[in-house]
């Protein structure tokens, strides 16, 4: 009896131990499945109607190259140079292959490759979203876990005010006063302009701090908010009555267990924050002087450069939809029982 | 041994026998009164009872009798506006009135614990349900990670979970409410207490897996000579576990006496009428008769 027990017990140990190996790597194909399961169809159709929008805004190359006179010979012949006398499928089909290889065409201003100055404008609108994604994160995170752990008494209240009052200042009066306080006044950092990071990280952090802060109010009072209502409601779970009753340190039922569970909605607010970072930076690069995205975004739309606005839009597309599955991975590892649309 | 309010007529009174005078108590609770401070009413008005080593004391009564408040005291988390304004709580000889939160925190999981009804609300959902017994085991025993995983299946094979390695990996949604009592307990006794509040513990299990649960509290105390506190709404379940029930109704106890000696010779007639509801309604009355012809 006993020389069986021995033997059984550990050939199941084994058994189970190698279960659990197939159940956590099922669980990552599933979710790299699903991942991808989003990816694709969201970016097929994005860029289908992204592609749509020349041919519904009925702008054409010949009109910037040649003016309002031009005969219709000529325009043909540059539609023709462009190919856009194919069949719009065709020319769908061709763009499409471009981008799934990086090249997102040539500009019909000025003939400079799309891709290239894409790069050039992102370093800078990527650097100044995600410094201010840090600061909104950092000062939200404090802000709200402070507001929580003293909810209702007058800190609670302070943070809510103060919140509420950043959060409905528009980033370019924030920058205005930032510039007109901090880089003019005081003479703390240069008011305007970008210089890369491979020139010294101090001078890259002083050049984006000031855009970063006027686009990171927004997010300071979302994420400051829903951490508060987060970790309030998940501070009268059941659970955390549970974890008191067996013995566990308020301090280690905070970051074990509250903050775990009140993190949730917190997490989703970020995933729609940098579309929207992305979409503010247009403003902010017109105040504080800089080449970035947002700028280039602007200025192919008003000179009716088609390519150079699919091109914008294709990486927007990108870039929102590759944070939120970030996103969606974070909240599915914090909060398992999300990912089973609970 | 003054045990009722003055609410109660005398002639209710019962001198309870004492098991042993011997050990001392693990769990004093000795004429307990509890306010709601908002509405300025008392919910509970006098309940006494003591839990030595190895004991099981019953509380039976309807719902908003008191019988959760009174647990809950015992363990120190009354809901927000509920206070003790009366009586005192004496854990393992220490009067809980004068413990500080930290005192509050070593003494819960190791001396007392509690598992509750719908266990699991009272487990994270986002934590691994071995994780969380693991969790435990480390803080309270100080045991190394391995070690504590370790013990944590040990702990869940205890139970009687057929699976513990697989259990240990799971959440709670993925498991049934048998099996998510079973966890819990284990979550409960990890630290070794020496007193378990079970309140209204089989109360959303169904009738097996409810008979299950009872049987493994009985030899939890039977093993390691747990004492028990079985709090439900339901005498039978009272009556498998406990040598001594308390019967509350509207906040105060109206009978308290040893098991047999409540459910042969009940004195009140809220009790008589618990008993005979259970005579009316239990599966006892259609079976008697067909074995009978």
């Amino acid at each position: 009896m006993t020389t069986t027990a021995l033997q059984v017990v550990p050939a199941r140990r084994r058994g189970a131990a190698a279960a659990r190996t197939r159940h956590a790597l099922g669980r990552i194909l599933g979710v790299i499945a699903r991942s991808i399961g989003i990816f694709v169809p969201v970016f097929l159709v994005a860029t289908f109607v992204t592609f749509a929008l020349r041919s519904l805004s009925g702008l054409s190359p010949a009109r910037i190259q040649l003016g309002e006179n031009a005969t219709p010979e000529a325009i043909q012949r540059v539609e023709a140079q462009w190919g856009l006398d194919k069949p719009f499928l065709a020319q769908y089909g061709d763009w499409f292959t471009g981008v799934l290889h990086g090249e997102l065409g040539v500009s019909w201003v000025n003939g400079a490759d799309i891709s290239t100055l894409i790069g050039l404008g992102l370093g800078v609108s990527l650097s100044v979203a995600t410094f201010a994604l840090v600061i909104g994160v950092v000062v939200g995170f404090a802000l709200g876990t402070l507001a929580a752990l003293r909810r209702t008494t007058w800190i609670d209240r302070a943070i809510t005010g103060f919140v509420t009052v950043i959060s409905v200042m528009p980033p370019f009066v924030v920058g205005i006063v930032l510039v007109a306080v901090l880089a003019v006044g005081l003479d703390v950092f240069p008011s305007a302009g970008y210089l890369p990071a491979e020139q010294g990280i101090g001078p890259w952090l002083a050049h984006i701090t000031l855009p970063a802060l006027a686009l990171s109010c927004d997010v300071i009072a979302d994420v400051a908010r829903q951490l508060r209502t987060g970790l309030v409601a998940a501070h009268s779970e059941n659970y955390v009555t549970g974890a008191v009753v067996r013995g566990l340190s308020p301090r280690r039922i905070f970051f074990g267990h509250i903050l775990r569970n009140g993190l949730g909605p917190t997490l989703a607010t970020l995933g729609l924050k940098f579309p929207a970072l992305v979409g503010a930076s247009v403003v902010t690069e017109w105040i504080f002087g800089l080449q970035g995205f947002g700028r280039f975004a602007n200025d192919s739309a008003q000179a009716g450069d088609v390519p150079a606005v699919q091109g914008v839009l294709v990486v927007s597309i990108v870039l929102v939809v590759s944070f939120n599955l970030i996103v969606n991975l974070v909240l599915a590892r914090v909060t398992p029982a999300s990912q089973r649309g609970v | 041994m003054t045990l009722l309010s003055q609410h109660t007529a005398p002639e209710q009174t019962r001198t309870v026998a004492t098991a042993g005078p011997s050990a001392p108590p693990v769990l004093a609770v000795r004429d307990v009164r509890i306010s709601d401070r908002v509405t300025e009413r008392e919910i509970v008005r006098g309940v006494s009872f003591e839990l030595t080593p190895g004991k099981a004391v019953g509380i039976v009564g309807e719902s908003g009798s008191g019988k959760t408040l009174t647990c809950r005291a015992a363990l120190g988390i009354l809901p927000p506006h509920f206070e003790v304004t009366g009586g005192s709580v004496e854990i393992d000889g220490t009067d809980i009135a004068t413990l500080t939160p930290p005192q509050w925190a070593a003494l819960r999981g190791s001396t007392i614990s509690a598992v509750f009804q719908d266990p699991a609300s009272y487990l994270n959902p986002s934590i691994r349900v071995g994780a969380q017994i693991a969790e435990v085991v480390r803080v309270k025993k100080g045991l190394k990670r391995r070690e504590a995983r370790h013990r944590a299946v040990e702990l869940l094979r205890a139970v009687r979970l057929s699976d513990p390695e697989l259990v240990y990996g799971q959440y709670t949604y993925e498991l049934s409410g048998g099996m998510l009592q079973r966890v819990l307990i284990a979550a409960a006794i990890a630290a070794d207490p020496r007193a378990l509040i079970a309140d209204e513990a089989t109360t959303a299990l169904d009738v097996t897996v409810q008979a299950e649960i009872l049987d493994l509290l009985a030899e939890l105390r039977e093993r390691s000579g747990l004492a028990l506190v079985v709090v439900s709404h339901d005498l039978a379940v009272v009556a498998h576990l406990c040598d001594e029930v308390l019967v509350m109704r509207q906040g105060e106890v109206v009978e308290h006496g040893p098991t047999r000696a409540v459910l042969y010779d009940p004195q009140h007639e809220y009790t008589r009428l618990l008993i005979a509801e259970h005579d009316q309604y239990g599966l006892e009355k259609f079976l008697t008769p067909k074995e009978a012809s």
